[in-house]
């Protein structure tokens, strides 16, 4: 029987071996399933492969970066694939295959390619988004309108990144004093919570979605990128469905996460993000202006239309009157004409029916004047038979005192002068005595 | 009108009306003035709901700073 080998004889013989036989470096492509970072700044880690399902572990092995390898390789890996080395994460690593006596086996890395992990992390993005798609999801939010007002904001941010300060001092110290009104839904925004703490948030703004327009989601952009929280199927899927618009901020400038992609507004930093909804704002408030200063000229430019309306009117008011004046002259000469001619027809028939009445009157002239004639005889006659000079011819006298006719004696008294008119001439006398008829008759 | 109840979009919206109706010249000028007014008012409800007063910056700054 050979001599027996210790344990430690053993592994220095694989060791050595190893050593020996894979003495080059290797280009490794594996998945991480755990990463640590010790005190002292080295890296820990283990790398698996699964089976074609992804189910089954068909290889496992621990490796390690010493920490003056890591200094360098870690944020160069983080700035060009803006992930953090961690579990799940498929790396592209050059390792020394290693082995020691009482730890065993282990990969020592020493370069990493970040364009492999790159490409998985598309590969997985094109995925989730495919599958949003597929279910026809994808766009959902993005076809939100955006509110004509927006100034309601539901933030979710870590309280004490600094990002979300600069959000709310770019909002609140606006140039144009817009009003905002903000409230914060604290949420993880770093490692591996980032997915529930966010969605927890989304949640909490759900609950109250009538005070609030829109969701800002905002991460400060600080030295390390750790964005696959924000890269997951569950996130990007409530994110899609939210029913309010929402709009990411978080900070990275290389690429879009998948929650970038599916929101209504992505822009890159927290501060853009507040200049969004101010330019949003001032667009709205511009509107309100705008439409104020329409409703002004529009009114003037009424007035003065009417204006213009009134001194037409006014000019060809006096064109009105000279037409108004002839018509009304045209019509006044037309009416004197019918006048004169209805007072010459009128007259004229008066006329004719006077000249019939001068003929009727003087065709009876001779008649009448033949009876008035034979009238004047007649009182001629009768006149004739009463003439006093005929009685004065027959022998009777007629006495007067004074121009009257004495048919009374008694109406004189002794010494009266009396004229007594006889046929031929008369005589003076003045009377001596009266007597009556009654004496006379006893005589 | 019911202003209390009004959103902003309807008071936008009846705004773009007024406006229209004066610039397409469909009132009279009659109405000129009632819709002048209306729009003056609405015009105020916007700008309240669209800027903050001096006041309230102040009080959400501080509630800012409390948090």
């Amino acid at each position: 029987m050979e001599k027996a080998l210790t344990l430690y004889e053993l592994n220095n013989l694989v060791r050595g071996t190893l050593e020996t036989v894979l003495s080059d470096e290797y280009w490794l492509q594996a998945e991480l399933s755990e990463v640590r970072v010790a005190y002292n700044g080295h890296c820990y880690m283990e790398f698996v492969e699964k089976d074609a399902d992804g189910r089954q572990l068909v290889a496992k092995a621990r490796g390690m970066i010493w920490s003056n390898v890591f200094r360098s390789l870690n944020p160069f890996f983080e700035r060009e694939t803006g992930r953090r080395l961690s579990a799940g994460l498929k790396v592209l690593v050059r390792v020394k295959v290693s082995f020691h006596e009482l730890y065993g086996y282990s990969l020592t890395v020493t370069g990493i390619d970040p364009t492999y992990t790159i490409g998985d992390i598309e590969r997985r993005r094109r995925e989730i988004l495919q599958q949003l798609a597929d279910e026809g999801i994808l766009n959902d939010n993005k076809s939100l309108p955006l509110p004509v007002m927006m100034n309601r904001i539901a933030v979710i941010s870590s309280a004490t990144a600094a990002g979300y300060g600069d959000f709310c001092d770019q909002l609140y110290h606006n140039d144009y004093k817009l009003r905002f009104v903000t409230r914060l839904f604290p949420a993880v925004m770093q490692g591996e919570n980032v997915e529930a703490s966010v969605l927890s948030a989304l949640d909490a703004v759900l609950s109250e979605r009538d005070r609030w327009d829109a969701v800002v989601i905002i991460r400060g952009g600080g030295a390390v990128s750790d964005l696959a929280g924000f890269d997951t199927y569950l996130l990007a899927a409530g994110c899609a469905q939210f029913p309010l618009p929402v709009i990411t901020g978080i900070g990275h400038e290389r690429d879009d996460t998948v929650l970038d992609l599916v929101a209504h507004t992505r822009v890159k930093t927290p501060t853009a993000a507040a200049a969004f909804l101010v330019s949003h704002q001032l667009d709205a408030a511009t509107h309100v202006e705008d439409l104020g200063l329409r409703m002004v000229n529009g009114a003037r430019l009424h007035m003065q239309g009417e204006m213009e309306r009134i001194r037409q009117a006014a000019m060809r008011l006096p064109t009105v009157f000279t037409f108004i004046k002839t018509s009304g002259e045209h019509r006044l000469s037309l009416l004197s004409g019918r006048l004169r001619h209805a007072a010459d027809r009128v007259l004229a028939g008066r006329r004719y029916k006077l000249a019939m009445a001068g003929d009727r009157f003087f065709s009876r002239v001779p008649a009448m004047l033949d009876r008035e004639r034979f009238r004047l005889k007649l009182l001629e006659q009768r006149c004739e038979a009463v003439d006093p000079r005929k009685l004065l011819k027959r022998g009777y006298s007629m006495t007067f005192c004074n121009g009257h006719l004495v048919r009374d004696a008694a109406r004189l008294k002794p010494g009266d002068e009396i004229m007594t008119y006889v046929a031929e001439g008369s005589v003076c006398s003045v009377v001596k005595d009266t007597k009556h008829e009654k004496e006379n008759n006893d005589l | 009108m019911k202003k209390k109840t009004m959103t902003y979009e309807e008071a936008v919206a009846r705004l773009e009306t007024l406006v229209g109706q004066v610039e397409n010249n469909e009132l009279g000028i009659d109405s000129l003035a009632p819709a002048l007014r209306e729009a003056q008012e609405l015009i105020a409800f916007c700008k309240q709901k669209l800027y903050a007063t001096d006041e309230e910056i102040q009080k959400i700054l501080q509630e800012t700073e409390k948090e």
